[in-house]
């Protein structure tokens, strides 16, 4: 017997059954439609965010762990739309407080329609100075007493954010940016360093940026990984050093009339660049500013990016060769009777003053820097392959490797080139119709300062990564020459700068080294009056500790090397020895004849 | 006379309610236990995640500020600034030939600059997190209170292969 109402309990059962069944069918199907993808793809926005992490630029540090580059923080400055109340107000301080912002392209912007679906953020600005960050503060907080006293809802700055970001900065301004470079951190996402260590270095600075997923939900929520900075650089440049360089660079160019130039100071027995300047000097705080600084193909350091035919001081290097290879002694003679020595089918070579300088020995012609003795030296003693065998051994012809980016090399030309003439050995010998960069006769000239070994330059000495420092261990490139020569060479060129009173010479230390005066090629030849005036020296000619080499470019005041470049060789030495501490030699022989 | 026995054994009905109504009331309380220890844990795993939030953000303020100091120190101690300072307090550049050179048994001029921190030895690593704040309940539950400690299977004395 069934039950009073049967049929309609069954017929609720069903309808109850029924609007289950299709509820759950709903859900199913909602889930796999296309709308319902893109709902649940749209949920997971509103789950967090995915945020690359980038680490913290390695520091660079001067060889005494002076900061030469390092990051601080910059501010981005952008309008959360959907908090913005007075459009009004933020355009006006927007502009009056940031560079390039007008108040309209901003009122536009935060006036733009809100939509419940969407957050939207617009960047106004990047790398604020805090200084102007808390100029906005103290407006926001004076608008909030504002709107307390009036009891309105305007003035408001509510919307406008900025979020703190860590940005390069260089604490000594223009201080050895030749050397250091910069780094393009504007471009964000594609910032990378430029030029020098911040190019050669750039991965190692940069460190490895991670992306990690940060949840709204805080039970999903977890300690970000340890993000290890970048790896810090500590150079082999002393600041003061460098500044002392920089300082009396511009001064000698002030002096000299000169278009531009080069000082570096080397450690022969390391390879260690102590200080390396390079005009023009350059602000890398303003990096934007490079294209007004380096017009054109302006070269970025001419110490590494600039070749040039470096004239009488490569006199030093055919020397060196000669007597390693055992071509002449110091004994041998030359007769300049005439003033001329003529290559064989090509035309003739005369000396500087365009005189004749009579019998002089190797000695000599180094003194009176002859180039019809070296011509003579090269092709009579020597021979083209001797000669250009040395050179190579010496580095010429390739790049020497120092760690900084966009070093120059011009290629040798060798005898069996097409191009290559007699008349290139002669030119050679003397240092003209070659084209060398300032660092490559750094290095070779170390040769001579270190009892024939050239060492590679760098001016990276040790690299601090995941907490511990790696140290740069010097490495030797080649042995040119014998150590014998090589003292032989000091020995001589110290000797000559003595003999000739040389403006180079620095009182209570005795140094050997080479004036050299290069003529500038033109499109008809060698017919301009500028040239390119250096000096290379090193010192102390017992125990060489330094090796300075200058370049100046066309001075007005002289068109010699013994005029420009060697007083300001003698003003570098003076004052490097004090920043080296090296005592007199008179100090250094008396503690060590008591040792 | 079946009848008369089965009503013999027959419960009361007020026992079988009680019965009934005993055992709801344990499932009651054993939902709310469960409750309330989900409840308690969730409570806290979000007190964790947003002390976790707030102690990132602190890190982060925290390293920005020390940047700020750093190039703040930098440039205050920058090549510049300490010349003009040491001229101000009536320095002047030393001439090499006044200079009284004094030799320092040990000192070495070319003697590595160490900047990187000394090294320490770690004496152990503990995860940031506990791992009670990464279980799921259900996890938690299967760890503390259903699995069988782990028992040694060999036996004192017992030879092993």
């Amino acid at each position: 017997m069934r039950p009073p109402f049967y049929r309609r309990y069954v017929m609720i059962a069903l309808l109850y059954a029924i609007f289950g069944a299709a509820t759950i069918f709903q859900m199913v199907r909602i889930n796999y439609t296309p709308f319902a993808r893109d709902l649940i793809a749209k949920s997971e926005d509103y789950q967090g965010v995915r945020k690359t992490i980038y680490p913290p630029r390695g520091t660079i540090y001067d060889r005494k762990g002076n900061i030469l580059a390092t990051n601080q923080i910059g501010y981005e400055v952008g309008i959360d739309l959907k908090y913005v109340s007075d459009p009004e107000s933020i355009a006006f301080a927007t502009s009056a407080l940031l560079e390039d912002l007008d108040y309209q392209h901003v009122f536009g912007l935060a006036s733009t329609e809100k939509r419940a679906d969407e957050n939207r953020y617009f960047v106004l600005s990047s790398y604020v100075s805090k200084e102007t960050i808390q100029e906005f503060e103290q407006l926001k907080a004076s608008y909030a007493t504002r709107r307390d006293e009036t009891k309105s809802l305007k003035p408001s700055l509510s919307g406008l954010v900025w979020t703190p970001m860590q940005q390069r900065t260089y604490p000594e301004g223009t201080l050895a940016a030749n050397v250091l470079g910069f780094y393009n951190y504007f471009s964000r996402e594609n910032a990378q360093g430029v030029f020098g260590v911040e190019e050669a270095y750039n991965r190692l600075l940069t460190g490895k940026p991670i992306t990690v997923f940060l949840p709204n939900d805080p039970y999903l929520v977890e300690a970000l990984p340890d993000i290890e900075p970048g790896a810090s650089l500590i150079l082999t440049i002393d600041r003061e050093i460098q500044k002392m360089l920089e300082d009396t660079l511009q001064e000698a160019l002030d002096w000299s009339g000169g278009e531009g130039g080069t000082i570096i100071v080397a450690d022969p027995k390391t390879g260690e660049i102590l200080g390396m300047a390079s005009t023009p000097f350059f602000d890398p705080n303003q990096y934007w500013t490079y294209q007004d600084t380096f017009p054109g193909i302006t070269p970025y350091n001419r110490a590494v990016g600039s070749a040039y035919e470096p004239g009488s001081v490569f006199k030093a290097i055919t020397m060196a060769a000669a007597l390693d290879s055992g071509a002449v002694d110091l004994n041998t003679t030359y007769n300049d009777a005439t003033g001329v020595y003529w290559v064989e089918n090509s035309w003739p070579i005369y000396n500087w003053n365009l005189g004749a300088w009579g019998v002089q020995d190797m000695t000599g012609c180094m003194r009176y820097s002859l180039n019809v003795c070296l011509a003579y030296v090269a092709i009579d003693r020597l021979g083209e392959e001797l000669f250009y065998e040395y050179l190579q051994a010496f580095g010429f012809g390739r790049s020497t490797g120092i760690d900084l980016a966009s070093e120059a090399n011009y290629p040798l030309r060798l005898p069996d080139d097409n191009r290559w003439m007699s008349m290139d050995l002669a030119t050679n010998s003397f240092g003209q119709g070659i084209a060398v960069t300032p660092i490559q006769m750094v290095a070779a000239i170390s040769a001579l300062a270190n009892d024939g070994r050239i060492m590679m330059p760098h001016v990276v000495r040790g690299v601090i990564d995941n907490g511990q420092q790696y140290h740069v261990t010097p490495q030797v490139i080649n042995y040119p020459i014998s150590a014998q020569t090589a003292r032989e060479m000091t020995e001589m060129l110290a000797i000559s700068l003595e003999e000739e009173a040389s403006g180079a010479l620095v009182e209570g230390y005795r140094v050997a080294g080479k004036t050299g005066t290069g003529q500038i090629p033109t499109e008809l030849g060698y017919t301009s009056t500028l040239t390119n005036t250096s000096f290379v020296g090193w010192g102390p000619a017992d125990d060489p500790q330094f090796v300075v080499y200058v370049w100046i470019e066309k001075p007005t005041i002289s068109q010699w090397g013994s005029e420009v470049a060697a007083p300001v060789f003698k003003t570098v030495v003076e004052q490097l020895v004090v920043l080296m501490r090296i005592p007199p030699d008179h100090i250094r022989m008396q503690v060590a004849s008591e040792q | 006379m079946k009848n008369r026995i089965l009503q013999a054994y027959k419960q009361a009905p007020w026992r079988i309610q009680t019965q009934w109504i005993g055992l709801f009331l344990l499932g009651l309380v054993l939902i709310a236990s469960i409750t309330g220890l989900y409840l308690s844990i969730s409570a806290q795993a979000a007190a964790s995640g947003r002390k976790i939030q707030s102690l990132e953000w602190q890190i982060s303020n925290i390293n920005n500020e020390i940047a700020e100091l750093t190039s703040s120190l930098a440039r205050a101690k920058s090549v510049d600034n300490m010349k003009s300072r040491a001229e101000a307090m009536g320095y002047v550049p030393i001439n090499p030939h006044a200079a009284v050179y004094l030799e320092i048994p040990g000192y070495n001029p070319h003697a590595e600059l160490e900047l990187a921190p000394p090294r320490v030895s770690i004496i152990s690593e503990s995860p940031t997190l506990l791992s009670s704040y990464r279980t799921s309940l259900w996890q938690w539950l299967v760890k503390n209170i259903w699995q069988a400690p782990s028992v040694q299977s060999s036996v004192e004395g017992e030879l092993q292969p």
